[in-house]
């Protein structure tokens, strides 16, 4: 059946469709224009959600790029500082090296001293370096204050022990530095279990830095591990051919079954007890002591300190000799223990390097994957809209010629 | 001959009737609301003339419209369910069209005020990264506040359009009511239709329906009544009533729908008002308007306290305990005009993860207090007793209404997220005072001859900086228990574990030596420091809204995705009810309209009637002259 139709519907009609395909030929238009798809969150509510969370995420990453970016460089510009710092104490060991001959004179001695100062001066810049931002590398959070200080006693830290942590990825943190206190003050002591120091001294002995031959006796011996070893002359022919052992109340030591520990002391060979070997050699005066105590740490300035004191010190006599001889064997103990201080800290900055990487390679990645997800969300096919746009564009003129062709139709032009 | 002639002018009457009605057809072709008319014919009565019933012509009963009731009542509901999506379906464009701009939106300013935090994280002593931070805190609180103002004004907008809206139909049901009067006059007058009466009553009721959906009963005498809502008459016959508007009676300056009857007594009935422009803004308004404001409340408070919150747990660079980083509003509790009672409720928001987006009425029913929902009318239990040691807890507010002496039936509206978003301001100008440090840290001693390290420490409770920041000594009794500043002694020590002191907390791990000792103090000078930033950043993040359930990222996330489906939803019915409503209109013009064509061809079919009646006449005058010709002799 069909429908009588009103001759002002019939206009309204036609030009109603004309105007839906203008606008939808608008809209395309405006699509092409934006190369958008998604115009607003009305256009798709789903896809205009999850645009949202994609551009949040990339912008974060853009933010955790630029923080990976200042841990790269704060721990580069850290690195440079330790190559430095590694170089220096190679020279510093070679002038122990050197010093501990046994055949320098004093004059010798003291201008290895003096190279060694400029050295202390050198090691000090280094632990007093920047960063790019002006901020001291090694002071903790005290990033405005200088952080190593020489007063009076020696070169003292005034900076903290706090480190900085950086967000690198969505799910990844790195530690951008390292404490001033963690690098130059937390070197190990004498053989990194206990330390060796010069007590009473008048005779020409001297010491090494021992080593423990037993941990177990060593860790089982009770606290405080503190013992003084002494030199004593039962026979009263006046030279110190025994050695005994005291305990930290000054009472002798004495051993599982309770009998004092003793030895005959022969020069060069080791003196054991609890664990631990100690080994002295020259010849000690009656009631020469030399104090073992559990190490603690000490910093690379009092090594170094330590050294110029020693070698400023006169050296012309065999006991002096002998006391010089004790301190470089320390300082060349400490000096080991400080490279591989440093060694340990180059190899966790590498491994930050490597960790930063592989979190940069980690966010290219994700921020390849978002943007390809976004632009599959929200970006416009332009083969598909273009040839819409065609469709609509033809559409649009049929309706125009449709219209004008129907309404200039009239019965009364016949009348 | 004399029938012969009076057949023919009874003829030449009716169709020259038929032609004026065609002309004035014709003549209304486009005049809106019009209905084509047409002329009702009979035969007149037959003469018996002895051998039958000789006819005598035609005569015209009536001048009627081609009109359809059925048609024209689902032209009418299609009419007031277009317009309500319509107007709804545009002002949730503007809405959408505020939150559209993904790069520019509340989503893209949050990141990049959470970047600037990392970025202070990243330099915590660089002035020019906190002075970003300061900057983008800025445009976060300018972006809340543009919404929030635009919100505001789509709200007066509103307003001033529903004044517009009653005003307009108070205005047509007037018109109905008089034109109700004039047609029942005229049809008892005549008994003939009124048609362009008639249809002018149409257009009336076209445009009442247009801004509310009505229902119409016929009366005998030809008025029509027209009824409102939940049948509140608007038109009686010749009396119309009035819709009005009135202000909240919690004073929040809104506008309401009253009734007023003839009477001149006003009675609300917002609720009971349904399509048609007036319904269609007045649904928007609770349905898409309030909820969005509420929310971005929520989302402002979401952000101000957890900011604040972290804030306070740090130090700046002076070294000085952080305060506010961000002001908010508090909630808003609004006395009902006519509350007997005096004094004053007090509302705070307590707890952020059970805040709600929505509006409560609290109640005082004579022997306690009761809350509800303001939309819904649910009931919502409180715990508490009302007093300030023990408020009254619910929705995540804490309400003490011992400031106030109530009388049976006092109400109060409570706002808890509206008001937030004003007051939302960076109450820091100075970069200094961003606390992006923690006033504590932790050290281990350098004399340590164990292997044990420690955590630079976290802050878990600033309510008493003093204490937090006084130097606490952890010293190792043996390898295994520590003692605590002289108090506990010998505590067992657990590597990894917490321990918390003071309101802060730190971790030993490792293999401290006994006499080890580490040493958190105040944290001075340590400008380098970004644990706090750092936690800020972390806490901004957290799941804090809506018990624990979403982050404020995924609050911004689901507030624009929301009003992205309403919209998207309205304009969705918007579009198909305009095909209905063009299905409705189509159908009715289909017996209503106007076609020139067929008037045309009326046209030709009446002149020729008229002619050959004419004819007849001229024929009946030849007949005349024969008979006369033939006498003549």
């Amino acid at each position: 059946m069909s429908y009588r139709i009103s001759t002002g519907r019939m206009h309204d009609a036609a030009i109603a469709q004309v105007l839906g395909r203008q606008s939808a030929l608008s809209r395309t238009q405006s699509q092409i224009a934006s190369g958008l798809r998604v115009q607003t969150p009305a256009d798709d509510p789903v896809a205009a959600t999850r645009i949202l969370e994609l551009e949040r995420m990339r912008s974060q990453l853009v933010q955790f790029g630029k923080n990976a970016d200042a841990a790269i460089n704060r721990l580069s510009i850290a690195e440079q500082a330790m190559a430095d710092l590694t170089g220096l104490l190679q020279r510093v060991h070679q002038l122990a090296v050197q010093a501990n001959n046994g055949a320098m004179d004093d004059t010798s001695l003291r201008s290895i001293a003096t190279e060694l100062k400029t050295r202390v001066q050198e090691l000090q810049d280094i632990a007093n370096r920047r960063d790019a931002g002006g901020e001291y590398l090694f002071a903790g959070f005290s990033t405005q204050t200088q952080p190593f200080v020489r007063t009076g006693g020696g070169v003292t830290y005034t900076g903290d022990q706090g480190v900085r942590t950086l967000q690198i990825s969505p799910t990844q943190r790195i530690v951008d530095g390292f404490s001033g206190a963690h690098v130059f003050l937390d070197i190990p002591e004498g053989n990194g279990t206990f330390a060796v120091e010069v007590g009473v001294h008048a005779g020409t002995a001297s010491i090494d830095t021992g080593q423990v031959v037993d941990s177990a006796a060593w860790n089982a011996a009770p606290l405080p591990h503190q013992y003084t070893i002494r030199f004593t002359d039962p026979d009263l022919d006046g030279t110190a051919d025994t050695w005994e052992v005291l305990d930290g109340n000054g009472d002798p030591l004495l051993d599982g079954d309770g009998n004092p520990v003793t030895g005959t002391y022969v020069a060069g060979s080791a003196i054991e007890f609890n664990g631990i070997q100690v080994k002295v050699s020259g010849s000690p005066a009656v009631g020469d002591t030399f104090q073992i105590r559990p190490a603690g740490r000490e910093s690379l300035f009092d090594t170094l300190d330590a050294m110029i004191a020693a070698l400023d010190a006169p050296a012309n006599t065999p006991e002096s000799r002998a006391r010089l001889g004790t301190a470089l064997n320390q300082a060349l103990a400490q000096l080991a223990q400080g490279m591989d201080h440093v060694i340990n800290v180059r190899a966790e900055i590498g491994a930050r390097l490597s960790t930063l990487d592989s979190a940069e390679t980690m966010r290219a990645d994700l921020d390849f994957e978002l943007s390809g997800n976004l632009s599959e969300l929200r970006d416009l096919d332009y083969a598909e809209a273009i040839s819409r746009m065609n469709q609509q564009l033809m559409g649009l003129q049929a309706a125009q010629v449709a219209y004008s062709r129907i309404a200039q139709l009239s019965l009364f032009d016949y009348l | 001959m004399a029938e012969m002639l009076s057949t023919a002018v009874s003829a030449l009457r009716a169709f020259r009737r038929q032609l004026d009605v065609t002309s004035h057809n014709i003549a209304n072709a486009s005049t809106p609301g019009y209905s084509r008319q047409r002329v009702d014919m009979t035969t007149r009565e037959p003469q018996l003339m002895g051998n039958g019933y000789v006819g005598s012509g035609v005569q015209v009963t009536g001048i009627a419209r081609y009109y359809d009731d059925l048609l024209s009542m689902q032209l009418r509901d299609s009419t007031s369910a277009y317009s309500r999506l319509e107007i709804y379906s545009s002002k949730a464009a503007v809405l959408n069209n505020l939150f559209a701009d993904s790069s520019t939106g509340l989503s893209a300013s949050l990141q990049r005020f959470l970047n600037a935090v990392q970025g202070v994280a990243n330099e915590p002593s660089s002035s020019a990264a906190r002075q970003v931070m300061l900057s983008e805190a800025q445009s976060l609180t300018q972006r809340l506040q543009t919404y929030d103002a635009r919100l505001n004004e789509l709200d007066a907008e509103i307003n001033a359009r529903l004044k517009g809206e009653v005003a307009d139909i108070s205005a047509a049901a007037e018109n109905i009511a008089q034109l109700n009067e004039k047609i029942a006059a005229a049809l008892a007058t005549t008994g003939q239709p009124p048609n362009d009466l008639l249809d002018e009553r149409d257009r009336q009721l076209s445009v009442l329906s247009q801004h509310v959906k009505v229902s119409v009963v016929k009366q005998d005498d030809g008025a029509w009544n027209v009824f409102i809502g939940n049948g509140q008459s608007l038109v009686l016959g010749n009396q119309a009533a009035r819709l009005v508007t009135y202000e909240d009676p919690f004073g929040s300056g809104r506008l309401g729908v009253a009734y007023q009857s003839a009477s001149g007594a006003i009675a609300p009935i917002d609720a009971a008002i349904s399509g048609g422009s007036l319904g269609g803004i007045m649904d928007f308004r609770r349905e898409m308007l309030d909820p969005a404001r509420n929310q971005l409340g929520q989302i402002a408070i979401g952000i101000a306290s957890a900011a604040n919150l972290q804030h306070h747990k740090g130090v700046d660079l002076t070294g000085a305990m952080g305060g506010d980083l961000f002001g908010i509003g508090e909630a808003v509790v609004q006395g009902k005009e006519g509350n007997g009672g005096s004094g004053s409720v007090t509302v705070s928001r307590t707890d952020l993860g059970a805040l709600t987006p929505y509006d409560y009425v609290l109640e005082y029913t004579g022997s306690a207090w009761s809350l509800r929902r303001a939309d819904t009318g649910e009931a919502v239990p409180m715990t508490g007793s009302g007093t300030a040691g023990a408020p009254f807890q619910a929705a995540g507010l804490s309400i003490v209404t011992t400031g106030y002496a109530p009388a049976a039936g006092d109400q109060f509206m409570i706002r808890p997220t509206a008001g937030a978003i004003e007051k939302f301001s960076v109450l820091i100008s100075d970069p200094t005072k961003i606390a992006a440090a923690a006033p504590i840290i932790a050290s281990a001693s350098g004399t340590n001859s164990g292997t044990g390290t420690i955590t630079a420490g976290e802050v878990l409770d600033a309510s008493d900086p003093a204490t937090l920041r006084s130097t606490v000594n952890i010293v190792f009794t043996s390898p295994t228990t520590y003692s605590i500043d002289g108090g506990v002694t010998n505590l067992p020590y657990t590597p990894g574990g917490a321990i918390e002191v003071n309101g802060w907390r730190v971790r030993i791990d490792g293999v401290p030596a006994t006499g080890d000792t580490f040493t958190v103090k105040s944290n001075v000078g340590g400008v380098g420091d970004n644990r706090n930033a750092l936690a800020l950043s972390d806490m901004l993040g957290q799941r804090l809204l809506s018990g624990g359930a979403e982050s404020l990222n995924d609050a911004v996330t689901r507030f624009v995705g929301e009003i992205g489906a309403s919209s998207n939803r309205a304009n969705v019915s918007a579009e198909a009810q305009r095909i209905m409503r063009e299905d409705a209109a189509a159908a009715m013009d289909g017996v209503s309209g106007v076609n020139l064509d067929e008037e045309a061809a009326n046209i030709l079919r009446f002149q020729q009637a008229y002619q050959a009646a004419a004819q007849i006449i001229a024929i009946s005058q030849t007949l005349f002259d024969t008979l006369l010709a033939a006498t003549r002799r």
